[in-house]
């Protein structure tokens, strides 16, 4: 194992920051992947993934178990993790929303093109995403039509479900998309909660990534199947939301099979206490995705449920 | 006197509301569907357009029989950023202008921006007032999408700012409020001035004239247009940016929106730690410098100033 530094950034008042890289194996033995960890203060679950795997690769390694190229970057952002923060704690910019990244631009465009130069060049590329909102998901796979997806990779993670869609406007400066652009089958995983840790989640992730080096001829292990992953369009996915806002109760857990008439989960006024809704599932499918958070807005996305039919 | 409405609203976990409301002035007589939409606070850390609406609003209720048409003013679209001193949406972290145009069936940040086209669909104009944020200080200028151009160059030219800027855009502007509006057919400007979570009087009161001119030009106002100024056009030079090389501190050597010569200092960045000067930062072409740091940390890449050079 080698210990990169990937980029060393001086600081005003605090100590430089660091992003390092561990890198397994050689490129000349067979095909490579890189797996970029926390780039948000609160992928918490992301920097937890990619340290244990690091530890599991070190041991490989050492068992002569590694035959292609594997760099695990646990942290971008680390000065945000350090303090709790999300984006980068001076001007609250995303460094994942910074790519390709520009030499010469601003302190997170630097940070990004610095990233992304070390990125260049693998086969494979897996980012390891936390959420957006306040929710909390099965682990699936995120793949966006950028015209250079490979979906076959991202097969055999074995993961229950990819997320397959268009990409907004927005994603066009995410590392996913440009990764792709640059020839690289980049894929993410978006699992668990923002600023938690689950174990069995965490697992299920690594067992995933594994699988998809060991498939793939980066790892010579062998391997339990994982599931034959199901491709979620968007339009197969039913999204229930909150009609009034309180304190949120949910009775279901993500990755539990609904059937149309299941009972969700329950919203009570946040003061009186009234029992103002039940959410009740419309559709019967497999609970994807649920608000995490005990306090919900009105009009809020409780649950997602991904179905066979419309 | 206008008619306060609420446009969107959503009922906030513990016993409140978020809330988008307007204040709507028409014709004292006669029905128009003719609107203009004036907007700002998309970002909770930019308060110069709250000094602006609200000298529009006193010029309106002071001449209620100058209106020819429908003015609406939306002060506050991001309330809880801008009663909290934050940029983004509070709790959901995200920058409200990068998620337009939104939907229902998204998270809160994406409804607001739905229910905010819903309000403001239909309207001729919008104009967008933002400062710049807590980092940066602007002169008036109006930034326009170079696939724009054509259509509202010649709008802004009236508003009484000092600077157009037309620009390359980058995909991501496509999800801005600007960007959503001029798409469905509502013209609109984008006004950027001053500095995050401070108010600049003068800029207000310059910008009010420009938006009294324009709309008197534009059938809105009955009022003869104003005497305003012509904005210097980008299209005539190049805009450089400057970075800085180091971290530490960014004093800067000249005001704000002062002609400057090529090779000239602009500021320096010093270390407190050890009274060091660690780099100058040097003017590298001459012009207007029209961006200034206003917040001194900077990191290696912070951008520190903008310069306009009209003769490239």
């Amino acid at each position: 194992m080698k210990r990169l530094e990937i980029l060393n950034f001086k600081s005003p008042n605090r100590a430089p920051l660091k992003v390092e890289g561990f890198l397994f194996g050689e490129e000349s033995k067979g095909p490579s992947i890189a797996i970029v960890g926390a780039m948000s203060g609160d992928h918490i679950n992301q920097l937890y993934v990619a340290s244990r795997l690091v530890d599991y690769l070190r041991q490989k390694e050492e068992e002569g178990k590694i035959i292609g190229k594997i760099l695990v970057i646990p942290a971008v952002n680390t000065y945000a993790l350090n303090m709790g923060e999300t984006f980068w704690p001076l001007d609250k910019t995303d460094i994942n929303m910074m790519f390709p990244g520009y030499a010469q631009g601003e302190t997170t465009q630097r940070i990004a093109a610095k990233l992304f130069q070390s990125l260049q060049g693998f086969d494979y590329g897996i980012i390891l995403e936390g959420r957006r909102d306040q929710g909390m998901c099965l682990p699936y796979v995120k793949i966006i039509k950028s015209g250079y997806e490979d979906i076959e990779s991202a097969r055999d993670l074995g993961m229950r479900f990819i997320h397959y869609r268009p990409y907004s406007p927005i994603e066009t400066v995410m590392l996913q998309y440009n990764w792709q652009l640059w020839e690289t089958k980049a894929l993410s995983i978006v699992f668990g909660k923002n600023g938690a840790i689950n174990n069995t989640t965490s697992s299920e992730v690594h067992e995933a990534l594994v699988r998809l080096m060991t498939k793939r001829g980066m790892l010579d292990l062998p391997m339990f199947e994982g599931y034959s992953s199901n491709i979620i369009q968007p339009e197969y996915i039913t999204v229930l939301k909150a009609s009034r806002a309180g304190i949120f109760d949910s009775v279901v857990s993500c990755g539990a099979t609904v059937e149309k008439g299941d009972i969700l989960g329950r919203i009570t006024d946040a003061l009186s206490g009234e029992k103002l809704e039940k959410i009740v599932a419309p559709i019967g499918g497999v609970l994807t995705c649920q608000y995490a958070s005990p306090l919900i807005f009105q009009n809020s996305i409780a649950f997602r449920i991904a179905s066979v039919e419309k | 006197m206008g008619v306060i409405e609420e446009v969107f609203s959503i009922d906030l976990p513990v016993g409140e509301q978020f809330r988008i409301q307007r204040c709507r002035y028409t014709p004292k007589e006669g029905e128009t569907s003719k609107r203009i939409s004036i907007v700002s606070g998309i970002h909770g850390d930019e308060l110069e357009g709250q000094y602006v609406c609200f000298l529009l609003g006193e010029w309106l209720r002071a001449n209620p029989d100058k209106i020819k048409a429908t003015i609406d003013i939306y002060p506050a679209i991001n309330s809880l950023g801008l009663d909290s001193i934050t940029r983004s949406v509070p709790f959901y972290d995200v920058d409200l202008n990068r998620i337009f145009p939104g939907s229902k069936n998204d998270f809160l940040p994406a409804q607001i921006a739905d229910g905010v086209i819903s309000a403001m669909s239909g309207s001729e104009i919008a104009i967008d007032i933002h400062s710049s944020n807590v980092f940066l200080r602007e002169i008036p200028q109006v930034r326009i999408a170079k696939s724009q151009e054509k259509t509202l160059v010649p709008l802004a030219n009236k508003l009484n700012i000092d600077f157009v800027w037309v620009h390359d855009a980058v995909t991501v502007l496509e999800s801005t409020f600007a960007h959503a509006m001029n798409t469905l057919g509502t013209k609109t400007l984008v006004v950027e001035m001053g500095v995050g979570m401070r108010l600049g009087k003068a800029y207000g009161h310059q910008l009010l004239d420009g938006i009294l001119n324009l709309m008197a030009e534009e059938g809105f106002l009955a009022i003869e247009p104003l005497n305003v100024r012509f904005p210097i056009q980008s299209h005539v030079g190049e805009v450089a940016y400057l970075n800085a090389s180091q971290p530490g501190l960014f004093v800067p050597s000249i005001e704000h929106c002062q002609m400057i010569e090529k090779g000239s200092v602009v500021g320096t960045i010093v270390d407190p730690l050890s009274g060091a000067t660690l780099d100058e930062v040097i003017a590298p072409i001459g012009g207007i410098l029209f961006t200034l740091r206003a917040y001194p940390i900077v990191y290696e890449g912070s951008l520190v100033g903008r310069i306009f050079g009209e003769n490239g």
